[in-house]
Parts: structure tokens; C-alpha cells; sequence
């Protein structure tokens, strides 16, 4: 029967360098590759953040070497205010494209998602390997922003219209800075579709004898869940910036409204809608929220489990909230646009499902600490982190329920409520969901184990400074401390000049501990102590049970059946504390999942 | 070589398919005529909008063949009329600029 | 059973499901499930596409209408549909096993998308002559050609993506690299090209219809 096309090719483990580790089609590969380029990312993200917090905090204070990255933008070592601007842009689109979407989604996901199904690679090897290139391909068209024209641009990670479709006009950068940025999200956008259709055709065609979709594991829901979001997130923002691109470059008008005057400047336009494009951002936006946070969800769950020892108050219950989170997702996404000027109605609209959205996060987070309550957890990097992510959600989230009504958020929606709000449930909290996932599956990974003791001072220096950085933008906020400002100079914002000072010593503070990680990652990847056996964090779901590193079809000769629900931690009258999920061994006094 | 009921799943409907295809032609019709009456546009809106949803739903059901597998219809309805109903907050703000306020009519 | 037929070799059934794996949700194998997936992902991409038409119509007084006569749409709406059927007989065929009444049904599907987008183009020159272009048309607004030409020529990409991959595959599939499931996923796409249309009609061309 010549049939074999229906199912995934199989194909031998590659020989050459080049098809081995650069140009691989191993899932495996791939998702390293994506963790490298998030790693990459993070590094560059977070030292935009320290230059942009010494100006914040320090006034004029010229950063030796500055004027090397631009020559317009910081002359003499003092960056202007648009490279301050221009500098928050490219941390923003960075840190929320190429490190938030990627590593928790696209690295850990590559990785693990085909094992934890039990398939012995993703259904389309070859656009697996394109979703990457093409991420990587974005990210260099988004870097060289930095070396042409005027530099990137500095709209912000929204690209706000009329800002970002007039030109140069705009400022520096909003010429070629925005042609770039908006092709290199356009490019991204493929990748992340083609990766999301592996996703979603691994986990619903490529499980194993017994992996019933009730029997995957946490983390395989939550990237499956993540990618139906990524897959039409996704293809909503492509048009968006491809208009946005023709509004440069072929003269239309779609985001630029008729007589705008910019700069002392009447600017041409045809009576296109600025609103237009925030509707279309942000469409694609609050998806994208949840493409960050959902895959945390999961890692979370996932450590926390194995680490407590017994499975969550219920399976079903969590994986259905994740559902409904993104079900949601679409339906809220005007609540980021209360003070844009949009229909009072609309945010009527809006406001009531983000207030409902956050009954699912809640009942997530109290299964989370239900099943906490009363259990032993073991104590290490892994579970530390996935508790730190609990804390950040709460913090994070409890701000959103005052964020949710417009007349509040009316008030606080331009100041630093907003950005302490968004960093800490959307970005500390993804962090440490990426972070719990490196301490807990490093040693299936690499073979070898992560240093406990850095892993631990990382922990709790991340936790501190996060807290450090973070709660004070709420008060910032509440002061009426407006975002976006370069410099503190009007009356009401130099009495909070001190709290800058603060916030950018612990900013400092805590990107040290990543540097911390970043050692404790390199050094342990060569010369760590080597995985006692394949099994070191003693967890149940198929992961553990292959080989470490895992051979290049996952499971070597013979390949996995599934008899067991994916957490079967302290099972009475089972031989031992875990039952791993390929276990034959009949398990009394349970109801199973079929 | 395993026999399975998707061999036999197309057997039937050559007819079927005809018939389905002579539908498609008469609403595509029945648009070209809304076209031609006097009525608002917000009219002729709704009257064609709701004619291409009935094409496209026969479009999807039988020559897509959606309507020979419930599983992957839901999955496929569910998925993709949450993200198009998701699409549809904008259109009150596109009349302000021309109405002022919100729902002047 | 010898180990090898237990590992990444074993064979796999129409609905995709072999001796080591589950059967797929719903039946769908994951090449079939990939066009779905893909479909839903360019519907939203389409639908992202009309709803800003339909905001900067709407935000836009004085909308140009400009088309006078619906021949030439009517012409390619039938051909499109036409195209679709000719698609379903192909399939069927080669679900039959009628190989060359197969490759014969679909390249008559796609001649009629060539004619389509050779009527297409047409038009379109038609409209450049007139002295329409992305930023400009003698009609008024210059946002109705930007949002014409995006649109349709969104479209026209799809139909010429189409027309090309019809011919790979149908290649294929005289050539016996590819077999009926295969076709019957690259004739997905195209009913979803048709479907498309079906909306693109009445939203772009017959609500600017002059009256």
C-alpha cells in the first residue's frame, strides 16, 4: 500500500554538521535551537532594559560605549529621547516576540510535545525546520533596524498609528525602522504558523498505543491549547503589517488619517483609521498575552506535580480553564484600548469578559494552591521557580481586576500601573515559567545536571529584585507617574525620582542573577555533574522514559504504549511512590482516564 | 492492507454534489440580484452577507465533505467562528468619525 | 510481529492509524488535519482583511461605487464554481481508482483557475487604465483602490498558489508519488480559494455597484 505520506516520514539521524546542528530536522534540534535564539534574545532584551533604567534613574548619565550602538542617538554617550524610545520599542517587540512566544512555547514545545505524545518526531520535519530559520530570519530583519537609516523605530511594541504609517516625519526610525520591524513580525508570523501546525497535528494525530488526549500531560495541553491561539493570532497580525508596510512603501493610506499635523507639518493621507490598526493589533494582542503565559501554566503544573508528589485536585478541570482562557482571549482584546478613543459601548464590551476571564485564571490558581496545600514538596531550583510563578501570577493578576474597569483603568492606563502590571503577570511570571522548565528538564536535555546551590541563589535573587522592580511601578502609577517619559522633569515627578533610583539599582540587582543562570547554563551543560539516570526528578510522563538525551526517533527500536494517566504519584498499593506511564503494572482503586 | 470506512465514504453523491454545485450557482444569483434593488446598503449588507454565510456553510459541508465527520466539523465551526465573532468589536467605532457619537441613529 | 514491524516503518491506514500509534482524532490523518488547520488560519487572515474594508468603509462618507456592469464578476464567479465541481470529479475519480479520468478533471480545474486569474488580470488592467492604482483612483476615495487591490490581489495570490500546486500534485500523482488523499487535500485548499470568493463578491464588488 503506498500510503506512507498520510502519516510523519520517518528519517534516519543525519550524519553531516550541517543537517545535524544547523540546518536539523530533529524536533529536538529545533527546539534547542529556538532556546539558544530566546537565550540570545533575553540577553539583549535585558541590557536595552539596564541602559534604558540608568537614564530613567540617573538623568543624563552618559553610559561609556553607547555612542558606538548609535552615533545620532547617543551623542557623547547621553542617549536623546527618541533613542530612549527607539531603545523601549526594540525591548518590547525582543522580549514579547522572540523570547516570551519562543521559549516556553517553541523551545520547551519542540522539545518535549512529540515525546510527552509519543511520536517519534513532529508530522512535518521540514516545515519544523523552516519555522525556526524563518523565526531566526525575523529576528536578524528586526536587529539590523539598530544598524540602518536612523535606527529602529520608536512607536513602541504596538506601533500606534498615526505614529507608525507617516514616515519619517515621525521621528527617527519611524521610516525604514517601521518597514523593518513590521516585515520582521510578518516573517515571524509565518514561522509561528508553521510551527503551530505541527503543534496541533502532533498532539491530535501523532500519540502513542494507550495516550488517550485525556492522558497527555499538562504541558502537552498547554502548548496545544497555545498554538490553536498562535495559529489564528497570528494570521490576523500578518495583514496588519502588511498594510502597514504598503502604507510606506506604496503610498496607501489604511492607518493614515486626512490632514494630520505631525511635527508643524500637514501630512498627506486619505482618511485611512488609526483606530483600524489598534483594532487589528490588538486582536492579534491579547492572544498573544496568553501565547506567553499558557505554556507557563502548563510547565508549571507539570513541575509543581512531579515536585509535590501527587497529581492536581483535577486534571480535567485545569486543562478545561486553559481552554477557556483562550476561548476568551479573542473576545477581550479592547480592554488595552479604553483610552484610545474607542466607543464607550465597546468598552462596556470588553470590560465585562475580562472580568469574566479571570474566574478560569482563578480557579488555576486555586487547584494550584489546593494541591499545594498539606503536600510535601521537594524543594529545588524547579519547584522554587514554579511557586515564584504562582506568586508573580497572583501579584500580576489581582492588579488586572482593577485594570479590567474603564473608569479605572482610564486613570492608571498611561502611567506605571499599567507597566508594573504587564511585567509582572505577562513578563516575570513567563520568565520563571522558561526558568522552572531549564532547573526541571535540563538533564533530559543535555544529559547532565544544573548546579542547585547557583540555581537556588538565581531563585531568590530573581524573586527579590522582580518584587524590587515591579511593585514600585504600581505606586508610580498610582502618583500619576505617566510611562513613557525619558525624564522626570515636571514638578509632581521629582519627588519620584529617588523611587526610579531604586527601581533601576534592582533592576541591576536582578539582571546579575540572570547572568548567574546564564553561567550556571553553560558551565553545567559541559562540566555539570551527569544525570544519575534517565529519571532523575523520578516524574511519570513519557519524557522520562526514553533515553538521556533521547536517540534521534525518541525512543530508540520500540516505541512507547500508554497505560496509565500521565500523574500517578502515590498510588496506594502500587510498588513504588510513581507509576510512570508505560508501567504494566495494574494499578486497584482508581479511575483512570480512557 | 487496512480497509477502513473512509474507502467507501465517497461512494455515494456524484448527484449530491450537483445538486449542491446548482444551489451554490442560484445564491450566487440571488447576490447579483440583491445587488440590483433599491435598498440601503446596511440592507443589502445583512441580505448578502446572509446569503454568502448559506453558500459558504454549503461550500464547507459538502464539498469539503465537513458534514461527513462530526468531530472535526465542531472543531473546525467552534475554532473558527470564535475567532471571526472575535473580529467583530470594531465596527461601532468605525461610524464615529462620520456620526460624532456613539450610536446617533 | 518482528521488531522492526513494531517501529517507525509500520504501515499506515487510509485514516492514518498504525500499529504503534492512536488513531487520529477524528479520523483525519495529520497531512489532511495541516490543510485544515491552514485553512482556518487563512480565514482568519481573509476575514481580518474585510473587516478593516468594511471599517474604512464604513469611517469613509461619499464611498465610490464604481462598477457598472457585473458581467465580467458573474463570468468569473461561475467559472470559480464551475472549477470547484470539476475539483470534486477529479477526487472522486481517484478515489475510484480512474487515474487518468482524475488527472484529466484536474487539470480542466486548472485551466478554469488559469482563465480566472487571465479574467481576473484583465479587469484589473481594465481599472489601471481607467488610472486606478494602490494610492489613487478617478473615483474618489483613493482608500477603495488600496483596499480593492489588496484584497483581490490577496485572493488572486491564493488562486495562482492554487493553480501551481494543483499542477505539482497532479503531477505527482500521474507520476505515482502521490495518491487520492493528496489530491483530495490540494482540492480542499481550492474549494477554500472558492469559498473565499463567495465573500469577496458581494463585499467588494456588488456593494459598489453604481446605481
Amino acid at each position: 500500500m503506498h500510503d506512507m505520506s498520510t502519516h510523519a516520514v520517518p528519517h534516519g539521524a543525519p550524519t553531516s554538521f550541517i543537517r545535524k546542528h544547523v540546518f536539523s530536522i530533529d524536533h529536538k534540534v529545533i527546539g534547542k535551537q529556538y532556546y539558544a535564539l530566546a537565550l540570545l534574545a533575553a540577553l539583549i532584551g535585558m541590557v536595552l532594559s539596564w541602559i534604558m533604567r540608568l537614564h530613567l534613574g540617573y538623568g543624563s548619565l552618559a553610559i561609556p560605549g553607547l555612542h558606538l550602538l548609535s552615533k545620532n542617538g547617543a551623542p557623547g554617550d547621553v542617549m536623546t529621547p527618541e533613542y530612549y524610545l527607539q531603545l523601549m520599542t526594540m525591548h518590547g517587540t525582543i522580549m514579547v516576540f522572540f523570547v516570551l512566544t519562543t521559549a516556553p512555547f517553541a523551545a520547551f514545545g519542540n522539545f518535549f510535545l512529540p515525546i510527552q505524545t509519543g511520536a517519534e518526531d513532529m508530522p512535518f520535519p521540514h516545515f519544523n525546520m523552516m519555522s525556526f530559520w524563518v523565526t531566526f530570519t525575523a529576528f536578524l530583519v528586526l536587529v539590523a533596524s539598530f544598524f540602518t537609516g536612523t535606527g529602529p523605530t520608536l512607536g513602541g511594541w504596538t506601533q500606534y498609528a498615526p505614529l507608525s504609517a507617516i514616515g519619517d516625519v515621525g521621528g527617527p526610525g519611524e521610516g525604514l525602522g517601521v518597514v523593518l520591524w513590521a516585515a520582521s513580525i510578518a516573517i515571524f508570523c509565518i514561522g509561528q504558523l508553521l510551527g503551530s501546525l505541527n503543534f496541533i497535528t502532533t498532539t491530535l494525530d501523532m500519540r502513542c498505543k494507550g495516550m488517550s488526549l485525556m492522558r497527555l500531560p499538562l504541558t502537552a495541553w498547554a502548548w496545544f491549547i497555545t498554538s490553536i491561539m498562535g495559529l489564528t493570532a497570528f494570521a490576523v497580525l500578518m495583514p496588519a503589517c502588511l498594510l502597514l508596510i504598503l502604507d510606506h512603501v506604496a503610498g496607501t493610506s489604511f492607518f493614515r488619517p486626512s490632514n494630520a499635523v505631525i511635527n508643524d507639518q500637514v501630512l498627506p493621507g486619505s482618511g485611512g483609521s488609526t483606530l483600524l490598526w489598534q483594532h487589528l493589533f490588538w486582536f492579534f494582542g491579547h492572544p498573544e498575552v496568553y501565547i506567553a503565559i499558557v505554556p507557563g501554566l502548563g510547565i508549571v503544573s507539570h513541575v509543581l506535580i512531579t515536585n509535590m508528589r501527587r497529581p492536581m485536585l483535577s486534571h480535567r478541570v485545569l486543562i478545561y480553564s486553559m481552554g477557556a482562557l483562550a476561548l476568551l482571549s479573542y473576545m477581550v482584546y479592547g480592554h488595552h484600548m479604553f483610552v484610545s478613543g474607542m466607543n464607550p459601548v465597546s468598552s462596556l464590551a470588553f470590560s465585562f469578559p475580562t472580568l469574566v476571564i479571570t474566574i478560569p485564571s482563578t480557579i488555576v490558581v486555586l487547584i494550584w494552591l489546593g494541591s499545594l496545600y498539606g503536600s510535601r514538596l521537594r524543594i529545588n531550583s524547579a519547584s522554587l521557580f514554579a511557586l515564584g510563578f504562582i506568586s508573580m501570577f497572583i501579584s500580576g493578576g489581582v492588579s488586572g481586576f482593577f485594570l479590567a474597569q474603564p473608569s479605572i483603568d482610564i486613570m492608571l492606563h498611561a502611567t506605571y500601573f499599567v507597566v508594573g502590571h504587564f511585567h509582572l503577570v505577562m513578563g516575570v511570571a513567563a520568565m520563571f515559567g522558561i526558568f522552572a522548565g531549564t532547573y526541571f528538564w535540563f538533564p533530559k536535555m543535555t544529559g547532565r545536571m544544573m548546579n542547585e546551590t547557583l540555581g537556588k541563589v538565581h531563585f531568590w535573587m530573581s524573586f527579590v529584585g522582580a518584587y524590587c522592580i515591579f511593585m514600585p511601578f504600581h505606586y508610580l502609577g498610582i502618583a500619576g507617574n505617566v510611562r513613557r517619559y525619558q525624564a522626570f522633569t515636571d514638578d509632581y515627578l521629582i519627588p519620584l525620582i529617588p523611587v526610579h533610583k531604586f527601581i533601576t539599582i534592582a533592576a541591576l540587582f536582578t539582571g546579575f542573577a540572570q547572568l548567574i543562570f546564564v553561567y550556571n547554563l553553560i558551565h553545567s551543560r559541559f562540566w555539570g555533574k551527569v544525570a544519575p539516570n534517565d529519571n532523575p526528578w523520578e516524574g511519570t510522563s513519557l519524557e522520562w522514559s526514553t533515553a538521556t538525551p533521547p536517540p534521534h526517533n525518541n525512543f530508540g527500536d520500540k516505541m512507547p504504549v500508554v497505560y496509565h494517566d500521565p500523574y500517578q504519584y502515590s498510588v496506594e498499593g502500587a510498588s513504588t511512590d510513581y507509576v510512570m506511564q508505560t508501567s504494566t503494572e495494574q494499578l486497584k482503586n482508581t479511575d483512570e482516564e480512557k | 492492507m487496512m480497509t477502513t470506512a473512509a474507502d467507501s465514504k465517497h461512494s455515494t453523491g456524484m448527484g449530491k454534489d450537483l445538486i449542491v454545485y446548482v444551489c451554490l450557482l442560484a445564491l450566487a444569483g440571488i447576490q447579483f440580484f440583491i445587488a440590483y434593488q433599491n435598498i440601503s446598503t446596511s440592507q443589502m449588507f445583512v441580505r448578502m452577507l446572509s446569503v454568502a454565510v448559506i453558500e459558504a456553510g454549503l461550500a464547507l459541508l459538502f464539498f469539503m465533505h465537513l458534514s461527513e465527520n462530526r468531530g472535526l466539523k465542531w472543531f473546525v465551526l467552534i475554532f473558527t467562528v470564535a475567532v471571526v465573532f472575535g473580529m467583530q468589536y470594531g465596527w461601532s467605532d468605525s461610524f464615529r468619525l462620520l456620526d460624532g457619537v456613539p450610536w446617533a441613529h | 510481529m518482528s521488531q522492526a514491524d513494531l517501529s517507525i516503518h509500520a504501515q499506515v491506514s487510509r485514516t492514518g492509524a498504525t500499529e504503534t500509534m492512536t488513531a487520529p482524532t477524528f479520523s483525519v490523518p495529520a497531512k489532511k488535519m495541516a490543510m485544515w488547520l491552514f485553512i482556518i488560519a487563512d480565514s482568519a487572515t481573509f476575514a481580518g482583511c474585510l473587516v478593516a474594508y468594511g471599517f474604512i468603509r464604513n469611517a469613509t462618507p461619499d464611498w465610490p461605487r464604481p462598477f457598472h456592469s457585473i458581467t465580467n464578476v458573474a463570468i468569473m464567479t461561475l467559472i470559480l464554481l464551475t472549477s470547484s465541481l470539476t475539483m470534486l470529479i477529479g477526487v472522486r475519480s481517484a478515489e475510484q481508482g480512474d487515474k487518468a479520468k482524475a488527472f484529466r478533471f484536474t487539470m480542466i480545474t486548472v485551466a478554469l483557475g488559469i482563465l480566472f486569474a487571465v479574467l481576473h488580470i484583465r479587469e484589473w488592467m481594465g481599472m489601471i487604465g481607467e488610472g486606478a492604482t494602490l494610492f489613487h483612483n478617478p473615483w474618489g476615495t483613493p482608500l477603495f483602490s488600496s483596499l480593492f487591490f489588496s484584497i483581490t490581489g490577496l485572493h488572486l495570490l491564493h488562486v495562482t498558489g492554487g493553480v501551481i500546486a494543483l499542477i505539482a500534485v497532479a503531477l505527482k500523482y500521474q507520476g505515482g508519488r502521490y495518491n487520492a488523499d493528496d489530491l483530495e487535500i490540494t482540492g480542499l485548499y481550492w474549494h477554500f480559494v472558492d469559498l473565499v470568493w463567495m465573500f469577496v463578491v458581494p463585499l467588494v464588488y456588488l456593494l459598489n455597484l453604481a446605481h
